[in-house]
């Protein structure tokens, strides 16, 4: 702790001191109001924080005035050469800011929260005003409308209670007991106004307009909500309907007799004796004992039951003698699924808790946990259609990216590891930092955009992204400000008592924080101790790292990632697939010779040199020159940052603008047009590079370049560079006759297949669907090679471990063939699942799924895919 | 590879039987005890142990005749035929002893001691989920081992007239323990009875003429019937089902009427033993083995001695009968969703996408199956041949299989 005053050198003297509360009390800080990061009021008393901040409803445009006002904060602070001195004492603010938030803090969730559901179904009801029901309570809204309300949890919602018998047919069926009543005669209408709008509903002549905002219950499950507060009990009471179930149990003799639940250290959904699993865990227990002692076969995997006539899988995972169940409906989570879940979850609360035994036995912990497990199940059952599926289970779902936006993402990730902080202090030599950035993975709408963790790492926190919902509320909403911060448990450290490495890990602690914004989420794995300062006690996180990763995916929406990626998703390119599959012949060939639109177009993808200039970050003249710029161009966005800087930062502007070239901006209108422009800006750039002395120079130079170069004409070119990107095709014959494919590498945790949101047709679907049931056969067949290769185990079944190719081809039913409109067509159409192990240079497996007409060479598809990117 | 498989009375818990086969102990009292408890336990909860996945193997409870509960343990098999091995378990149960005293379970050492007899013919059927060995009489679970020969047409008028003769109806024919040809309404019989009459002759090897009262599980499960077994040549028997006349004596004397001339045909059908096939099918020389299903009838021809007098190169044969059954065992039989147990609480998403062809790669072997119709093959292909080339032959094959006239299923 005593580093805070090397680390900070130019902090003010009085503030020396290492005490947060008390650094709170230098005037320094009051200055900075705007400092103070939205989220610090809900950071834990453990110091983990969860804030979410979801743009309502409506796509949000660019122009949009809350949204950039947001943007202005942050960017004040980026700009702000004092801001590790503010830094500073936001830190103390945080911990005031704590004590004295904490009651307060909760209605203003609750508020956010309503705001989202905005998209919500509305139903209006319209009530004569001649009518007038007769209530015993005498009470006004039961005269005038015939129903009762009562309040909702937030204090402030008004829901449906009852509605009288008179009045009943008025409002069923399209009004249901629990919706909301949003609005009178279309005021907005809560319980503080209520009275008050009633009054106005008597003296109105008009009749009574009622809107009441539908509330499915159940299959509407907000993850938003999930995330932020404990789970509610009606979700809680959808689990135990739907049999879903944890339970972990100590079967150690001595705590068995000292704990009351008999030796059940947690169990959800609770109470105990209405959960399934916890009534009946004598039989799984019994059994787990009894296989690997008096069988001599392993210790269970999975048992799949029948209990209420609902076929219910229940999946064993055993810990130092304890034992771990959960259990979930067959319907939605398979056999196959639920073994690879299981998994997950486990390396998941090893990840959050070092172990699985810390974690249930961890004091005030079950609260934390009965969110946690709210959230895994209803993000399994619920959240996404999808999470069955094999490749949901498999690993990460990587996307094959071009090149030069490859680049882009890892130089952004890249210089966010770096942690090159010499624009926040001239001192570098004493700046001891608080973290080392060991990784970070960049996910954009549920797909893994880049990696820089170890495997096991990323294996780790993806599993914890897509269990918490996290991901699929990335695809599903347009976020607007995402932070999570969690002390971590990295699988090295767990394990570095067990192998004995040449190096040794730092005895440190860890934290993983995520940040979200858009689509994107950036999780980053950080390290204190070692190097860094030691983190001792509570740690909250800390607003520069924070900031740090914001501004790295802020840098994404700058370059116009965001938009590049909804497009390339969309594209479907790289590899090509065939998504109309009922237009193939069956010689492979198109029926329809107007539909070949979709011919390779043969141009190569060659970015222009300004998108690869403009990654340039943390260099604060770049912002500057950014902004500066962008105030050149009027859009109402860009006006607002001027306005806003040429209040607060004129100076530094002009000071800026004045130092460059007048020639280069354009040149930057050139390349955009003109590729050769492009080429010669680069000899000049090359010319310029060898003419300047050092390096840091050189940097100076480049920042200032990059910076000439319009945002928005970078996401022009972006954008009009993909329909110039090769479509890629890696089956062989004259039309594609691919319909999808799915490349795993599982010992990465990653797997690359087409952009989940490409599907169409009811024959693609039902391809489709026969290809990931086909998928997980053969990818169970092929484990017994792979688990051979890895472990070299005595295998049971030789031949089994020899297998390295499985295919398998279906025939498409008349049903199917009908529904498509494919009646004529009386000849079989069929297509193939295949599945082959590749071992070297490093083990993967390759599923694809093509048409029968054209012979395909798995080894040479598996080749060119991994040339695709 | 090990497989247990243990017979106990649902409501008293008393253990009959547990047979076991591979590198496992002896299952203990107590074990068998606990194994009871936890299925009568779930029951008491209105849960059912459907299934239990362990590494490489899984743990099964079924309850048969709401008396016998079944607990079949089996690890590194063929995994997947332990409910089918739990099913002809228990037929062969009521096979034995009928089911009415199976039901009623009144005299439990009475009926352990009779249901010791079925031991072979229960030992034969573990077997056929240790994919180590290669038994001679039983291959497959659910499939009845059979040989295709063109005498067979003859054969049957003959098994007629016997089974005629003897006032019985069911008659058949098997040369190595493979069937050649059956009286005309032999298929009247279920798939499940016929394989176990055929594990029954198998099992009295070496006896000329001998009978045992047997009970047919879906024909007649509560009355017996009498099963003669004859020989009639070094490794020919003849099987017939008929009531509790004639005397055995008798029937010595009609069985040499019946079969004395026809005992040239019988030669010469042992002729295609060990192919299996009649030569005029022949096959290319990249073809290692061959497994042909009839799918409806349950039966199956297999060879692994295709290109006619190669014996010198057979050493890797008995491989190759273990390699096939591997492949039809774990993949090939999804493509014929007849031949899977039919439950009502089993997903019917599975039947949803039947596979019509199916191949594995592997660097020493090439396995392709179709099916076309009725027919299902499952071909053993040299390394070297390419994908397209195998399903050309195997489509070959099945052709002229299903077009041949001297094929007589």
């Amino acid at each position: 702790m005593n580093n805070y005053k090397n680390r900070l050198p130019y902090e003010s003297p009085c503030d020396s001191d290492n005490d947060w509360t008390e650094s709170s009390e230098d005037s320094k800080c009051s200055d900075s109001e705007s400092s103070v990061p939205e989220w610090d009021s809900d950071v834990a008393e453990d110091g983990e924080l969860t804030y979410i901040k979801i743009k309502p409803g409506v796509e949000v445009s660019d122009d949009n005035h809350t949204a950039l006002l947001d943007n202005c904060d942050t960017f004040k602070l980026r700009t702000d050469f004092k801001r590790s001195s503010t830094r500073r004492s936001t830190k103390g603010r945080i911990f005031k800011a704590l004590k004295s938030k904490k009651a307060r803090n909760k209605g203003i969730n609750a508020a956010k929260k309503k705001d989202s559901e905005e998209n919500n179904k509305i139903v209006v009801i319209q009530v004569s005003k001649s009518m007038i029901f007769t209530s015993d309570k005498n009470c006004q809204i039961e005269k005038l409308f015939g129903i009762s309300l009562e309040t909702h949890k937030d204090g402030k919602t008004l829901v449906v209670a009852d509605f009288l018998p008179e009045a009943k047919p008025i409002y069923t069926p399209t009004v249901k007991l629990g919706y909301y009543l949003t609005k009178l005669n279309g005021i907005d209408v809560n319980t503080y106004n209520i009275n008050n709008l009633l009054q106005r509903v008597i003296e109105d002549v008009e009749n009574p307009r009622l809107m009441f905002q539908v509330v499915s219950e159940g299959l509407n499950i907000d993850i938003e909500k999930l995330l932020k507060s404990a789970p509610e009990n009606s979700v809680t009471h959808i689990l135990k309907e739907s049999l879903c179930s944890i339970l972990y149990i100590c079967c150690n003799d001595v705590e068995f007799q000292n704990n009351d639940d008999k030796g059940v250290l947690y169990c959800y959904p609770r109470p105990l004796n209405n959960n399934f699993l916890y009534n009946t865990r004598g039989a799984y227990i019994t059994l787990n004992h009894l296989a690997p002692k008096s069988l001599g076969t392993s210790e269970p995997l999975v048992s799949t039951l029948l209990h209420n006539s609902t076929l219910v899988n229940v999946a064993y995972k055993s810990h130092n003698g304890d034992l771990m169940l959960i259990a979930m409906p067959n319907s939605a989570i398979d056999v196959f699924c639920v073994k690879r879940i299981i998994q997950d979850i486990v390396r998941m609360l090893e990840f959050l808790y070092g172990s699985l035994k810390t974690c249930f036995t961890k004091q005030k912990n079950v609260d934390k946990l009965d969110g946690l497990f709210c959230r895994i199940f209803a993000t399994l059952l619920f959240g996404n259609k999808r999470s069955g599926n094999f490749q949901e289970v498999i690993g990460a779902h990587a996307v094959s990216l071009p090149l030069e936006v490859k680049i882009q993402v890892d130089d952004a990730i890249t210089e966010l590891e770096a942690a090159d902080y010499r624009e926040w202090t001239d001192d570098v030599e004493n700046f001891q930092r608080m973290y080392t950035v060991i990784g970070a993975c960049l996910f954009y709408s549920g797909h893994l955009l880049c990696s820089h963790l170890q495997d096991n790492d990323l294996i780790e926190i993806t599993s914890y992204l897509k269990l918490n919902g996290i991901l699929q509320l990335s695809v599903q909403k347009d976020i607007e400000k995402l932070v999570l911060w969690r002390e971590v448990y990295i699988n090295e450290h767990r394990n570095q008592n067990k192998y004995c490495h040449e190096y040794r890990i730092p005895d440190g602690r860890w934290f993983l924080l995520i940040v979200g914004k858009g689509n994107f989420i950036l999780a980053t794995l950080m390290e204190a101790g070692g190097c860094t300062e030691d983190a001792i006690g509570v740690t909250p996180p800390s607003p520069f790292y924070v900031e740090e990763c914001e501004s790295c995916v802020e840098l994404l929406f700058d370059v116009g990632l965001d938009r590049y990626l909804s497009a390339w998703f969309k594209s479907n390119t790289q590899p090509q697939l065939q998504l109309s599959p009922e237009k193939l012949t069956k010689q492979g060939r198109k029926k329809d010779i107007s539909l070949k639109s979709d011919i390779i177009r043969s141009a190569t993808l060659k970015l222009s040199k300004s998108q690869l200039d403009i990654k340039r970050r943390h260099n604060s003249s770049e912002h500057i020159n950014t902004v500066d710029i962008q105030s050149a161009h009027s859009t109402s966005h860009h006006n607002l940052y001027s306005q806003w800087y040429s209040n607060k930062y004129r100076h530094s502007s002009v000071d800026v603008s004045y130092s460059e070239d007048s020639g280069s901006l354009k040149s930057t209108s050139e390349i955009s047009d003109d590729r050769i422009m492009g080429r010669r800006a680069d000899r000049e750039q090359k010319s310029r590079r060898e003419s300047s002395g050092s390096d840091s120079d050189w940097d100076k130079q480049d920042g200032s370049r990059s910076s000439n170069i319009d945002v928005s004409d970078i996401r022009k070119s972006l954008l009009s560079e993909l329909d110039k990107v090769t479509v890629h095709r890696v089956t062989a014959g004259e039309e594609n006759v691919l319909f999808h494919y799915i490349n795993i590498e599982s010992e990465r945790g990653i797997l690359l297949a087409p952009v989940s949101s490409v599907e169409s047709g009811a024959l693609y679907s039902y391809i489709l669907n026969t290809f990931r049931t086909a998928c997980k056969r053969i990818h169970e067949l092929l484990q017994h090679g792979i688990s051979f290769k890895k472990n070299h185990t005595p295998s049971v079944n030789k031949m089994l471990v020899g297998v390295k190719e499985h295919g398998l081809l279906f025939d498409v039913p008349h049903e199917v063939l009908n529904e498509c409109g494919v009646k004529k067509y009386q000849e079989p159409y069929s297509f193939w699942v295949i599945g082959r192990v590749i071992s070297e240079p490093e083990p993967r497996e390759l599923y694809v799924c093509y048409h029968d007409s054209v012979p395909q060479d798995l080894t040479e598809i598996a080749y060119l895919l991994s040339y695709a990117g | 590879m090990s497989v247990i498989v243990i017979a106990v009375g649902t409501d008293s818990g008393v253990p009959i039987f547990s047979r076991k086969r591979g590198n496992c102990d002896n299952v203990q009292f107590s074990t068998i005890a606990s194994l009871h408890g936890i299925n009568m336990f779930s029951k008491c909860h209105n849960l059912t142990i459907m299934k239990t996945q362990v590494d490489n193997g899984s743990i099964l409870w079924k309850e048969y005749c709401k008396s016998v509960t079944l607990i079949g343990i089996v690890t590194g098999g063929l995994e997947c035929d332990l409910e089918l091995l739990l099913l002809y378990v228990h037929n062969l149960m009521v096979f034995c002893i009928g089911k009415k005293e199976l039901e009623n379970l009144k005299n439990i050492d009475q009926i352990k001691r009779e249901l010791r007899q079925c031991y072979p013919i229960l030992d034969c059927l573990l077997e056929a989920v240790d994919p180590n060995c290669v038994s001679q009489t039983c291959m497959f679970l659910d499939l009845i081992q059979s040989m295709l020969c063109p005498q067979a047409q003859q054969l049957q008028q003959v098994l007629d007239s016997y089974s005629e003769r003897v006032t019985g109806r069911w008659a058949c024919l098997s040369i190595h323990g493979h069937i050649v040809a059956t009286s005309t309404d032999f298929y009247e019989l279920d798939s499940v009875e016929a394989k176990l009459l055929m594990l029954l002759a198998a099992s009295q090897d070496g006896a000329p003429l001998r009978e045992t009262p047997i009970y047919l599980p879906q024909m007649s499960p509560n009355v017996a019937f009498r099963a003669v077994t004859c020989k009639l040549l070094a490794d020919v028997y003849v099987l017939v089902i008929c009531g509790a006349t004639p005397p055995l004596s008798e029937i010595d004397e009609i069985v040499l009427q019946c079969w004395e001339n026809s005992a040239l045909i019988i030669k010469e059908a042992k002729l295609v033993h060990p192919r299996n096939f009649p030569l005029s099918i022949t096959f290319e020389p990249c073809i290692l083995g061959i497994l042909i299903v009839n799918i409806p009838k349950k039966r199956c021809v297999f060879s692994r001695h295709l290109a006619g007098n190669q014996k010198g190169k057979s050493m890797s044969s008995p491989h190759r009968i273990d390699v096939l059954r591997t492949f039809f065992v774990t993949t090939a039989r999804d493509l014929a969703p007849e031949l899977q147990i039919k439950e009502d609480d089993k997903e019917c998403g599975r039947s949803q996408c039947v596979p019509s062809e199916a191949y594995w790669c592997s660097e020493y072997h090439k396995w392709h199956a179709r099916r076309t119709a009725d027919l299902m093959t499952c071909v053993l292909y040299a390394p070297t041949v390419p994908i397209h080339t195998v399903r050309l032959l195997t489509n070959q094959i099945l052709q002229e299989i299903s077009t041949s006239k001297e094929v007589y299923w």
